[in-house]
């Protein structure tokens, strides 16, 4: 039910589970065993029984109490218990420490149960443990419900029923409270109000069993009954408290200000802390006492010696706390509370029920009145609710009457109707609530989400844009997976030093507060990230790898370059390839490491998929690539990228393996260059004519020069000329390469003559000859050896 | 002329008996079917038959002709069987050994979920927008109705950017990494007018790192404005989405939640897609698992995009792909999924 209404139930967490077979029994005598030395025999009372149990322990007498587990149970830790012969003596049952039930540490003697209990009883009933406790996740603007009375609340008016409250005397005194201490509100823009009540003549000490256990079933520590009350009533009411041991509050004087220059404070963790000018602290004449809503410090705090008891609560503004909490790295119960809202109205309340409960657990007499400084009444918030805003915004009719119920049962007010609108008080304690839509929530919330009708989203929305951009990724995705590469995220942070060893820090952006060093720079290439996959891949024995990411790089940019975002960010596609070309030794693959033209096929295989024309790869010379084995990847003047083999100093800096092939390419650039088919090409109908060509030309001579060349020469006729063989040997001379081309001719409208394509074929020679000094291998003028 | 006939058949015969190749069947035939071949001579010595005999001869020369011919075919189909047998015969190898290895590329399992989840809203019409994952804390923050000092910032513990190393981009106020996608709603609305049906997929950056958290996750962020939207649609997009996702057996709840920037919010949980509902290890034995915040768009978000918050509403989303890939391929761990460990990409 609480989760169905926004107060999620995280946690249910039954006390004492474990404990079903365990009783309370009374020793009544306790005897020596006959056969054993370190055990003795134990008669006991279980309620209207009597049994011999054997035990070890020795810290018990007759006339103790003690926890009893029962033949047939089964203890917390998993441990069965049955009856059985031990020595000769006849045992049914045993004794338990805390430790065997699980509800303390202490395991070297038995768990002695407190006097009020009577035999027979549960210990669950006995020690309060037959209780549930249930974990709720309290979203950030429900300060109202981190409190019993704030869940209290919630289930009154989810289940319709009413909300009681106990009313907490008022004590009268012939002095009053504010005889007896000064309070002066310096800065109220952070203190909004500030109420104090004095207790005189209490006997500081531990508080009673059942506070403890209650605090304790809250995650809170017993420390002694003052503070455990104001800690009590924290948890019951949602307001933080503080005791100050009155006697030691300096000049009778409570001054709420902000800290001054040098002023310091030693909090009760012991930590002695600098103060900042934004730190609101509650003072004494003399100094600081506490960092207002978040910590209290060592002066006057309550200890066994205190006598009189001066009780604070107050209204902090929340932004106050919540940065004094961050500046000293403070996360208290009581900063938790401020920094999500509290109940400003319900302060004097709240100081009451405290001061009655510290009366009767630690004695004394409350002083009558309270001392309360409220330098500016804060108004109640009003918010209109119209009837039809609940219909319009959840789409189901909501009748007036609903919303009023439901409204009125949360505490809101009526203040006044219109014909069609009511305007609403808002209770002190929802300072979440501002604006119509907050009421709606609170109706759709205490129906429940489960009454909302389901209505199919309306008529389609025309798309534009949006589709291409995602299929080039899509098409990106799918070439790679077909080229054999697996996809790999990696975090788009990374280690300062990889990319500086990769040359890749300039402009690299750093985080200020990063989960480590390693962590700490977003990435300008995604290399350095697939070289770690790689490394890692290797250290497993990987005999071949192929690995992409597409994501965004990041670099800084300056302001001239246009564009709204604090950065630039550019969308990335790279690829490594490394080891076996398959990945695995195989029988019939006789290569060994894949190289510079497997990185080469991916790149193009991937241009050809977005139909990217007439790309160029150009000799690359760079930081991060091997000078002699890379390339850039160019339409026009425009780099789409580089790929190539890794530099050996970049490898041996990064310890990659020898042979690491990448390529980046910048995939915004990628999409502009991208092509869709607006025109189908129709089939060439007249036959072609194939030639081969092999040329000799210098070893340096780049074979896409010799091709440029051949498809100039031969424009007209020549449709195609593609590299087949490249040859070098001693046969055609010292730094001499051949090259082989297969050319295609061929015309639209004609099939060729012999004649026409021998011409044209001898122009291509003759060009190939003069431009490059190349020649035709096996030809009369080709250097022989 | 029956003897010559004869002769001929009988030379055919063991000439072909003698041919072991193609080219020499060819010979055969032309020997005797060729224009000075011997039965083109035969031929043309009928002429000098008596006319009484002429068709005897005739008959007798058309006889062995097809003699013949049926024999050079003989000879050419045995050939051609030889070779074929030949081929059979040489051609075996080892079918147990496997084929040449070949690389197969997986897609990583945050994009194959993504996908999934994209595909699903692209067909009700939902637009994919990008926006930057450097974001100032305007857009993160601010323009989602996060106050400066609200706890509420305290859900998404964030990382803020060194400003010292961002250049001089004029961005006003702290830098973060953006903590979820919703900052993509505003720039949307900003730049669009309504109505506006876009999701946002993209990487966000929380300070967290345990076995369910990521300092790195991904988000789709849903957001869809218009006249009328109500609360009502929200449920039905959302049921929808997730019947799509996980099937059309999956039950969708919706329960009260908080988020700045949606008023009212929700969260959204589906029936547990491993125990459909009975209660397991997954779904912490509830039986439904949370996988969307949601809310009807917050009004002041709305006017802050200028927007007329009185004639104009919305509902938003979010939307943690980790999660639906930890569901749809059972993970259990979430670091798993950046480890980028071969071994366990290639099961997807």
């Amino acid at each position: 039910m609480l989760t169905m209404a926004g107060l999620e139930v995280s946690q249910i967490q039954r006390l004492g589970a474990g404990l079903e077979g365990v009783v309370v029994a009374k020793v009544l005598r306790k005897d020596q065993h006959p056969n054993a030395d370190r055990l003795s025999v134990v008669l006991l009372d279980r309620g209207g029984e009597t049994l011999t149990v054997v035990c070890g322990a020795t810290n018990f007498q007759a006339g103790d109490l003690v926890a009893l587990a029962t033949v047939g149970s089964t203890l917390p830790g998993g441990k069965r218990i049955e009856a059985a012969t031990l020595r000769g003596v006849q045992s049914f049952g045993m004794l338990c420490s805390e430790a065997e039930l699980g509800i303390g540490t202490g395991a070297s003697g038995l768990f002695l149960v407190p006097a009020s209990a009577s035999p027979g009883t549960p210990l669950q009933e006995a020690l309060g443990l037959d209780d549930v406790i249930l974990e709720l996740n309290v979203t950030p603007n429900r300060g109202d419900a981190l409190s019993h009375l704030g869940i209290a609340r919630e289930v009154a008016a989810l289940q319709g029923s009413a909300l009681k409250v106990k009313e907490a005397p008022s004590f009268q005194t012939a002095a009053p409270a504010s005889g007896r201490v000064r309070i002066q509100i310096e800065d109220a823009t952070r203190c909004w109000r500030y109420c104090a009540k004095v207790v005189e003549d209490v006997a500081v000490g531990p508080s009673p069993s059942w506070l403890i256990q209650r605090l304790d079933s809250c995650g809170m520590r017993g420390i002694n009954n003052v503070v455990d009350v104001t800690n009590y009533v924290m948890l019951e009411a949602g307001h933080p408290l503080h005791a100050f041991d009155l006697d030691a509050v300096r000049g009778g004087t409570i001054v709420l200000r902000t800290a001054r220059a040098q002023e310091r404070i030693t909090t009760l963790d012991q930590v002695d802390r600098a103060l900042a000018s934004d730190d609101l602290v509650v003072c004494d004449g003399a100094g600081p006492l506490v960092i207002a809503g978040v910590l209290g410090g060592a002066t006057a705090e309550v200890s066994t010696s205190t006598r009189h008891i001066l009780l604070e609560a107050a209204a902090f503004c929340p932004s106050t706390v919540r940065r004094s909490r961050k500046r000293h790295g403070l996360a208290t119960e009581s900063s938790f509370r401020f920094e999500r809202g509290i109940d400003i109205d319900a302060i004097p309340r709240i100081l009451d029920r405290a001061a009655s409960l510290l009366v009767e657990i630690a004695g004394g007499r409350v002083l009558s009145g309270t001392i309360d400084a409220y330098p500016t009444e804060r108004p109640r918030r009003t918010v209109v609710l119209r009837d039809q805003a609940a219909s319009d915004v959840l789409g189901m009719p909501v009748g007036r009457a609903e919303a009023n119920r439901v409204l009125n049962a949360l505490g809101f007010k009526e203040i006044e109707s219109h014909g069609d609108a009511v305007r609403w008080s808002i209770p002190s304690f929802r300072n979440d609530v501002a604006i119509e839509e907050d009421l709606v929530e609170e109706i759709a919330r205490i129906r429940g989400y489960d009454a909302i009708p389901i209505t199919p989203l309306r008529t389609l929305m025309p798309r534009a844009g949006g589709e291409a951009r995602a299929s080039v990724e899509e098409v990106l995705r799918a070439s790679m997976c077909g080229l054999g590469f697996d996809e790999v995220v990696n975090y788009s942070f990374v280690s300062p030093s990889v990319l500086e060893a990769a040359h890749c820090g300039a402009g690299a952006i750093r985080i200020a507060n990063p989960l480590s060093t390693e962590l700490s720079a977003m990435r300008t290439s995604l290399i350095p990230s697939l070289i770690g996959n790689l490394i890692r891949a290797t250290r497993y024995g990987a005999q071949g790898i192929r690995i992409f990411e597409l994501a965004k790089t990041y670099a800084s940019r300056s302001a001239d370059q246009g564009g709204d975002t604090p950065a630039s960010e550019r969308l990335s596609l790279c690829g490594l390839l490394w080891g076996r070309p398959s990945g695995e030794r195989n029988w019939i693959e006789s290569r060994a490491t894949v190289d510079f033209y497997d990185a080469k096929a991916a790149v193009e295989t991937i241009l050809r998929a977005l139909r990217v024309s007439n790309p160029k790869f150009i000799p690359h010379e760079g930081l991060l690539f091997h000078p002699r084995r890379a390339a850039g990847v160019q339409v026009g003047e425009t780099s789409l990228g580089v790929l190539g083999e890794l530099h050996p100093e970049v490898r041996d800096a990064l310890q990659a393996p020898a042979g690491t092939h990448l390529f980046e390419l910048d995939v915004t650039r990628l999409r502009a260059h991208a092509r869709t088919v607006d025109k189908a090409q129709a089939l060439q109908r007249f036959p072609s004519v194939l030639r081969d060509l092999a040329v000799v030309v210098d070893a340096a001579t780049p074979a896409e020069r010799v091709r440029t060349l051949i498809l100039e020469a031969g424009k007209g006729l020549l449709a195609r000329a593609e590299v087949f063989d490249v040859y070098a040997g001693s046969k055609l001379g010292e730094g001499k390469k051949s090259l082989a081309f297969a050319l295609t001719y061929e015309a639209k409208d004609r099939t060729l003559q012999e004649e026409e394509v021998a011409e044209v074929h001898g122009e291509i020679v003759a060009k190939i000859g003069t431009q490059l000094g190349g020649t035709l291998r096996g030809s009369p003028s080709e250097a022989s050896p | 002329m029956q003897d010559e006939t004869k002769r001929i058949a009988d030379e055919a015969a063991s000439l072909l008996r003698e041919a072991k190749t193609r080219e020499e069947i060819e010979a055969v035939r032309v020997r005797f079917f060729g224009r000075k071949g011997q039965i083109s001579l035969l031929l043309g010595q009928l002429g000098k038959i008596a006319p009484g005999e002429r068709k005897a001869a005739g008959a007798a020369i058309n006889a062995v002709k097809a003699e013949l011919d049926s024999a050079i075919a003989e000879a050419n189909a045995g050939l051609r069987r030889a070779t074929v047998d030949a081929e059979l015969r040489e051609g075996a190898i080892d079918v147990t050994l496997p084929g040449r290895a070949r690389f197969q590329g997986h897609r990583h399992p945050i994009s194959q979920a993504l996908a999934a989840v994209r595909s699903i809203f692209e067909k009700m019409g939902f637009e994919v927008i990008d926006g930057p994952e450097i974001e100032t804390d305007f857009y993160n923050f601010e323009a989602l109705n996060f106050a400066p000092d609200h706890p509420a910032r305290d859900m998404q513990d964030t990382f803020v950017i060194d400003p010292t190393t961002l250049g001089s981009t004029g961005a006003k106020g702290p830098v973060v990494l953006r903590t979820h996608t919703s900052p993509v709603q505003i720039r949307a609305m900003l730049r669009s007018k309504p109505p506006l049906r876009v999701i946002a997929p993209g990487r966000v950056y929380r300070r967290d790192s345990d076995q369910t958290h990521s300092p790195m996750f991904t988000q789709v962020e849903g957001l869809y404005v218009d006249r009328g939207v109500t609360f009502s649609e929200l449920k039905g997009t959302l049921s929808a989405f997730s019947a799509a996702l996980f099937g059309s057996r999956t039950k969708t709840r919706f329960r009260p939640s908080f988020f700045p920037f949606t008023e009212p919010s929700a969260e959204v949980d589906v029936s547990c897609v491993f125990c459909t509902g009975t209660g397991c290890r997954v779904c912490k034995g509830t039986g439904w698992l949370e996988i969307l915040g949601s809310g009807m768009v917050h009004p002041n978000v709305l006017r802050g995009c200028g927007y007329d918050s009185s004639d104009i509403r919305g509902f938003a989303f979010g939307l943690g792909i980790e999660r639906v890939a930890m569901l749809l391929f059972d993970i259990e761990d979430i670091r798993n999924l950046f480890e980028n460990d071969h071994r366990f990409i290639a099961q997807f």
